[in-house]
């Protein structure tokens, strides 16, 4: 009997929660778009601290730059509709982060070809000029 | 800005999308299927962005990040990687160590990052919901007054206007600074990327260093006796 309370009491507890996320999932809302932006932001940050190759890493600082944009953009839309009067700063901010980027591409892609010529890699432990 | 319907649908599917993308950018081995990884992902990410009423910026990330960041990624990729592939089987990531403590930093990040968005939203979400009523059907309003497009299928949207006043309303001076530091960034690569040989034809190599750099990089001192 004990058992099969406690079974109930599982089943309604699992029943409960699970209807609750059912309902979040069924309706984005902020927070799910500030979590995908954290986790993007997280296999950005992974990715500069664990791969080799340069031109990877650089990647990955764009991922990280995109997760960025996406929380700005998301606090944009969500102060859209609280009627704040300057709501779209967010959007704007994207931009300046995306010329940022582009820029910052450029010449981190500058500084691989010369590398490149110099050393004839890409691994970044084998650059080490600066390590004493 | 809750998205009911098929939006939450696509939201979902671009959100997944945008992470798998994502991981397989830092896990693929070859250096070309992860700028094709990341592509998809900035894509998704766009999708993303439509979903959040953010059409010109959608365009701007495709348009600057799909068509010329990663275009410039992959040329960069082809130039430097040849010899990077023929050696095939090396290792992709640092040492164990360093990634196990990386890792270990990622799991805490991760943890604070999903604290932090939890606890600031339960305070966000203590607002007035009436004001909130009243702005959805303020938008409703003005999206059903919006005119006609072209073809008739669909309405004109103002957002990308009123991006527009906001840039240059708003942020004018960034805007021109923006626009020095484009220039700053295309003087830069171009320095940056010159070959010894198109440094020596520009005088811009030391008189004491050009002997040395000369006898490592006999065949310059060719073409320039040739010119």
């Amino acid at each position: 009997m004990i058992l099969t309370v406690f079974a109930f009491v599982v089943q309604e507890a699992s029943g409960g929660v699970l209807s609750q996320m059912k309902e979040s999932a069924k309706h984005p809302d902020l927070s799910k778009f500030l979590v995908i932006g954290a986790i993007l932001f997280i296999i950005g940050v992974a990715g500069v601290l664990t791969r080799r190759n340069i031109i990877v890493i650089f990647m990955s600082i764009e991922l990280i730059l995109n997760a960025a944009n996406l929380n700005f953009i998301a606090f944009s839309r969500y102060l859209q509709e609280t009627g704040n009067v300057n709501a779209l700063a967010g959007q704007i901010f994207a931009v300046f982060v995306i010329v940022v980027a582009a820029a910052e591409a450029a010449i981190g892609l500058g500084i691989v070809i010369a590398l490149y010529r110099n050393k004839e890699t890409i691994w970044v432990d084998e650059i080490d000029l600066l390590k004493w | 800005m809750n998205l009911t319907g098929w939006e939450a649908v696509f939201f979902w599917v671009f959100a997944i999308c945008a992470i798998f993308a994502g991981l397989l950018t830092v896990m693929a081995r070859n250096a070309v299927h992860s700028a094709l990884f990341l592509i998809s992902s900035l894509v998704s990410v766009a999708a993303l962005f439509i979903l959040l009423h953010a059409e010109f910026i959608a365009g701007v990330q495709i348009l600057v990040y799909v068509g010329g960041v990663m275009v410039l990624f992959l040329f960069v990729i082809m130039l430097v990687n040849v010899g990077a592939e023929e050696r095939g089987r090396d290792e992709i990531f640092n040492h164990p160590r360093q990634v196990g403590a990386s890792l270990i930093f990622c799991f805490l990040l991760v943890g604070g990052l999903l604290f932090a968005v939890n606890k600031g939203y339960q305070g966000l979400r203590t607002r007035d919901e009436a004001k909130l009523v009243q702005g959805a059907e303020d938008r409703i309003n003005q999206e059903k007054s919006l005119s006609r497009s072209g073809t008739g299928t669909t309405k004109i949207t103002v957002d990308t206007e009123s991006v527009a006043q906001s840039l240059y309303r708003y942020a004018s001076l960034p805007f021109e600074i923006a626009s020095v530091l484009l220039l700053v960034a295309i003087i830069g690569s171009v320095m940056l990327a010159r070959t010894l040989k198109q440094e020596v034809s520009a005088d811009d190599v030391a008189p004491e260093e050009l002997p040395e750099e000369l006898r490592r990089h006999p065949e310059v001192g060719k073409v320039e006796v040739g010119t």
